[in-house]
C-alpha cells in the first residue's frame, strides 16, 4: 500500500513536471499552438467548384491541371525526400510535419487572396488535406486539395519536375 | 544526491528483496531500459508538431478537438519523454511506472477500440494495419497490441518490485 502511495505521489510530480515543460516548450516554438483557440470551422466541399471561391475544394485530375497551367500556385505536403524524387512543377515543399522548417519561406511568396493548391501521395493521404485546415486557420482562405495527390498526377503522364541533386 | 549501487530506491515500508526471478536488479535495470529507449524515442518524434499529432489522436475519434484534446498533444509526448528519463536515471521509477501503466491502458484501449472499428467492417484481424499516431509509423493492429501489452506488464512488474537498484536517490542528510 505503502509503494502505490509513494508511486501516485511521485506521478503526480511527473505529471505536473510535464505539463510545465510541455507548455514552456509551446510556448516558444515555432510550431506551437494555443490550446484554448477553437479551431477555424473550415468549409470542407465534397464536390469541387471552380477555383477562385472560399474554402478547401476538392480538386480532380483536370481540375488540378488547369490550376497548374493558370499558374495557381503548388504546394507539396509531403517528406523532402519524395519531393526530391519528383514533384507536380513550380510546386513548393511545405512538409505538413516539419512546417517550423519551411513555413515562413513558403507562406512569404504566396498572398492570401491567392487561390492555393495542396497535395500529398495519392488518396489515402490527409496531409493536403490538413495542411489545407492549417493554411486557412492562416487566413489562406481559397483552397485547392488535389486529392489524387503526386500518385494520380504522375500516372497520368503529365510532366514531373526533380529536384537537383 | 548520490547513486545507489547497493541499496535499494525502496520506500520505508517496502519488502526489501524479492524472490521471483523477475525481481533480480538485473532484470528490473533491463526492463527499465527498454521501457525507457521505446518511450523517449516515440516522444522524440512527437514533440514539436502538435497539430499533426492532435489529428492523430482526433483520428480515434474518442476525443474531438477542443482544448481537451490539444492540452493532451501538447503534453503527452513530454510525459512519455520525462518517464523514460526517469527510468533510466531511477529517479522516480515507480511513480513513471504508474504513468507508464495508465497511458498504456489507455492505448491499448483505444488502439482496441480502432481495430475493432476495422473488423466490423470486414478487414480480417491479420490484416488490420495502420497508424496508431504513436510515433514509429504504421504497422499491424495484432504485433501494436501485443507490444504495448508487453510494455503494460513491464510497467505493472517495475511498480510492484520491493526493490530498484542502479538509481538515482536523493536523501536527506541526516545529522
Amino acid at each position: 500500500m505503502k509503494i502505490l502511495k509513494s508511486a501516485l505521489l511521485q506521478a503526480i510530480v511527473i505529471l505536473a513536471a510535464a505539463l510545465v515543460v510541455g507548455f514552456t516548450f509551446n510556448a516558444l516554438s515555432r510550431n506551437g499552438i494555443n490550446p484554448l483557440k477553437t479551431p477555424a470551422k473550415v468549409p470542407v466541399a465534397a464536390d469541387s467548384t471552380q477555383a477562385g471561391a472560399e474554402g478547401i475544394k476538392i480538386a480532380t485530375l483536370d481540375e488540378a491541371r488547369q490550376a497548374v497551367e493558370s499558374g495557381v500556385p503548388v504546394i507539396d505536403a509531403r517528406r523532402k525526400a519524395d519531393y526530391d524524387d519528383g514533384h507536380i512543377p513550380k510546386a513548393m515543399l511545405l512538409d505538413y510535419y516539419d512546417m517550423g522548417m519551411y513555413k515562413d519561406q513558403v507562406l512569404a511568396r504566396l498572398s492570401s487572396d491567392q487561390t492555393i493548391m495542396v497535395y500529398c501521395s495519392e488518396l489515402s493521404c490527409d496531409d493536403s488535406e490538413l495542411l489545407a485546415k492549417e493554411l486557412y486557420s492562416l487566413g489562406f482562405t481559397k483552397l485547392l486539395v488535389f486529392k489524387g495527390g503526386f500518385a494520380e498526377w504522375s500516372a497520368a503522364g503529365l510532366p514531373v519536375e526533380r529536384s537537383a541533386r | 544526491m548520490k547513486i545507489m549501487w547497493s541499496q535499494g530506491a525502496h520506500p520505508p515500508g517496502a519488502r526489501p528483496g524479492g524472490s521471483h526471478w523477475i525481481y533480480n536488479p538485473f532484470v528490473l535495470l533491463v526492463l527499465r531500459l527498454v521501457l525507457a529507449a521505446v518511450f523517449i524515442y516515440a516522444a522524440v518524434h512527437k514533440i514539436g508538431r502538435p497539430l499533426a499529432f492532435a489529428d492523430e489522436i482526433h483520428a480515434y475519434g474518442v476525443v474531438d478537438y477542443g482544448p481537451p484534446l490539444y492540452v493532451m498533444a501538447i503534453v503527452l509526448p513530454w510525459l512519455e519523454l520525462l518517464c523514460g528519463l526517469s527510468l533510466v536515471t531511477g529517479v522516480f521509477i515507480r511513480g513513471s511506472a504508474l504513468v507508464l501503466l495508465g497511458l498504456n491502458a489507455m492505448f491499448l484501449a483505444v488502439i482496441a477500440k480502432k481495430t475493432a472499428g476495422f473488423m466490423h467492417i470486414g478487414t480480417p484481424f491479420m490484416k488490420i494495419y495502420f497508424d496508431c499516431g504513436c510515433g514509429f509509423g504504421a504497422a499491424f493492429a495484432w504485433k501494436k497490441l501485443l507490444e504495448d501489452a508487453l510494455y503494460l506488464v513491464i510497467a505493472a512488474v517495475l511498480l510492484a518490485a520491493p526493490l530498484h537498484r542502479f538509481a538515482i536517490q536523493f536523501r536527506r542528510r541526516s545529522s
